[in-house]
């Protein structure tokens, strides 16, 4: 134990306070034995005394009125500090006291004797003592010594049980704390479950969550109710089951990847359905993640999307067949010119030339409507150059090999740039199959096509023709034609060079123009 | 060259200008028909060579069996007419192209010529443009 005055007051001080007693009220447990003590050492005064700091406060006290007294000095401060009971037989003759002017106004005690209440680390706190105002020369017999020196420590005893109490009660405030908080949170989350349960269940939607490892832990009444499974059969990995065979691998191969990546899960399927049939769905989930970025939890939603399926299939096969039938009315229009000049054997090449144009407004027109896998025309897909390729196929020489070499960048194109570019080409490809390069077996056209910046740059270069003879004389329909179509359907600009080795065309167009429609953001 | 040639066609301007064709270069058409009843009708006659199958006809789509059933069952060399290659781009047993319309005399009259040559086991040359042989 420290022997610094100062530590020690300290120490006694939060000593002292550990046993929550300075200036209570008095007890009764303190009370009885102060009393007893009194009784047994014949003394009409009886103090529990403990010191506070620099006052003696008293616990207990019967026969005196002040319930505290301030300084040092006192009896009690004697007492203290040494072990055993310390006795004043005569104040007025001892000569610790003698001169004390404090005791000269209250002579009325002229006797003390007190007992330390020291605790179980050798620390004196206060005094259990006897007054008196008479001398007593005799001092306390030995009983009566005794009795103060186990009355002390009885002191002690209920100073260390009220301490012991005090601990207990609180360690029950804080276990009652600590319960009622668990209560608190058990109830929000039973609250805030109900609510999730209450908000799931009452989706269109069927919602499940899955732990990170991919085990499905939860789904809504909603799955229940549209599978007709049994609740809780579907749980871990069972949902698989319920996915109509052909789609079980890609759901599943899908799954997995969102599981090692952390990217959202989507993917259609087809769902068993209570009736017993599928029903197309539209499965998503989303990770839940924690502060540190890990996937803690997976929330998934599966949409009917039948009826959307259907529409769309609808929607599929109605434009097909308005298309079906719109190349059947080109058809019927071509056989109808071919059979009117059947009639009129001067107007049969007039009757060529026009079928030709219709013609490739047809194949134009096939490579930019709706499609589905079995009706598109052209496996390499339907871009402009795709078009292109089909569109000089009649060209290509004895070997199958292409006369017309299409290069460069590739772009889409949609059916409102379909006329206007098919008409552009059918109108080159046969005015050089006449008059230009295809006219010769060895001529060849280059068409490249670029891209630069936000114009599409389209240049038609024929070599091997017959050499060019400068300007033509006269501008004929089909130059017509291609003014028309490049300045003023796609907005171009036109430019005819009559190089001695080969006619030279470019036309300059917006990029935009091939696919206004993309271009403005809105489709079919 | 002269052949018996049966034209399967829907649309019957479309069929008619095709008949007057094959018959300038020469050819017998022994019929048009509009579905498939009609053009098993016309076939079981006998002496059919070739037949120019549409896909889609008054009847929904049957042409695709339809030229299988005339190639198989009645020795009728077929070739598919269609503005929808894509439906026999895999190939119909018992039937040898498909030729995809719209189409001209010319594409018309190779094609034809072609498939007669291979028909009667006559050296054929190279497979003329517009015509998809299968297998």
């Amino acid at each position: 134990m420290a022997s610094d005055p100062d530590a020690i007051e300290a120490e006694r001080l939060r000593v002292l306070r550990s046993f929550d007693i300075l200036d209570t009220d008095p007890e009764q447990a303190f009370d009885d034995v102060m009393q007893l003590a009194a009784r047994i050492c014949e003394a009409p005064v009886g103090m529990v005394s403990l010191a506070v700091g620099d006052r003696q406060w008293f616990q207990a006290r019967d026969g005196v009125d002040v319930s505290q007294l301030g300084g040092a000095g006192w009896f009690c401060d004697y007492a203290m500090a040494q072990p055993g009971v310390t006795q004043v037989a005569d104040a007025e003759r001892d000569e610790r006291f003698a001169g004390d002017a404090r005791l000269a106004g209250t002579s009325a005690f002229r006797f003390y004797a007190g007992a330390p209440l020291v605790d179980d680390q050798g620390l004196a706190l206060g005094v259990l003592c006897v007054l008196d105002s008479r001398a007593r020369p005799g001092g306390l017999n030995e009983t009566q010594l005794m009795t103060l020196d186990v009355l002390a420590r009885q002191v002690m005893a209920l100073l260390e049980r009220r301490r012991a109490l005090r601990e207990r009660r609180r360690s029950d405030e804080a276990a009652t704390a600590a319960v009622e908080a668990a209560r608190l949170v058990t109830e929000k989350l039973a609250e805030s479950d109900a609510r999730f349960q209450a908000i799931a269940d009452s989706m269109p939607q069927m919602v499940w969550s899955s732990r990170p490892d991919g085990h499905h832990d939860y789904y809504n009444a909603r799955w229940y109710a549209f599978t007709g499974a049994a609740e809780g059969t579907t749980l871990g990995d069972a949902w698989g089951e319920m996915i109509h065979p052909e789609d079980q691998e890609r759901a599943r191969t899908a799954w997995r990847a969102s599981l090692s990546t952390g990217e959202p899960y989507e993917v259609e399927y087809r769902l068993l359905h209570h009736t017993g049939s599928y029903a197309w769905t539209l499965s998503r989930a989303m990770p839940i993640r924690n502060a540190a970025g890990a996937v803690t939890r997976w929330f998934g939603t599966g949409t009917d999307i039948a009826e959307m399926k259907r529409l769309e299939q609808a929607k599929a096969l109605l434009s097909q067949e308005l298309s079906h039938r719109i190349k059947n009315i080109f058809a019927v229009i071509s056989a109808l010119l071919a059979l009117s000049a059947r009639q009129y054997p001067e107007a049969k090449a007039f009757a060529r030339a026009a079928r030709t144009r219709i013609s490739a407004l047809a194949r134009a027109h096939e490579f930019v409507r709706p499609h589905t896998e079995s009706s598109r025309p052209s496996l390499d897909g339907t871009t402009l150059h795709a078009f292109l390729c089909d569109l000089f196929l009649p060209y290509d020489d004895d070997a199958g090999v292409p006369r017309v070499v299409v290069s460069g960048d590739d772009a889409d194109f949609d059916d409102q740039a379909a006329t206007p570019v098919a008409l552009l080409f059918h109108e080159l490809a046969t005015n050089a199959a006449k008059y230009g390069a295809l006219s010769a077996p060895e001529g060849r056209v280059m068409l490249s096509t670029r891209r630069q910046g936000d114009r599409y740059v389209m240049r038609w270069r024929e070599r091997g023709g017959p050499a060019v003879r400068g300007i033509p004389d006269a501008a004929g329909f089909g130059s017509s034609l291609l003014a028309l179509s490049v300045e003023g359907q796609l907005g171009g600009a036109l430019e005819q060079t009559w190089a001695r080795e080969g006619l030279e065309v470019v036309a300059d167009i917006p990029a935009t123009a091939l696919a206004p429609r993309r271009a403005a953001g809105t489709f079919m | 060259m002269t052949a018996r040639i049966l034209i399967i066609e829907d649309e019957a301007l479309v069929a008619m200008e095709l008949r007057f064709v094959l018959e300038d270069l020469g050819y017998e058409v022994v019929g048009t028909a509009p579905d498939a009843r009609t053009a098993r009708a016309l076939a079981s006659r006998g002496g059919v060579e070739l037949a120019l199958v549409d896909i889609h006809l008054t009847d929904g789509a049957t042409g695709v069996g339809l030229g299988q059933e005339l190639g198989e069952d009645f020795g009728v060399t077929v070739l598919y007419m269609t503005a929808n290659p894509g439906m026999v781009r895999h190939g119909i047993p018992g039937t040898m192209g498909v030729l995809t319309k719209p189409t001209d005399e010319g594409c018309v009259r190779s094609a034809v010529e072609y498939a007669l040559h291979l028909r009667r086991g006559e050296p054929a040359p190279v497979v003329p443009d517009g015509l998809q042989m299968f297998g």
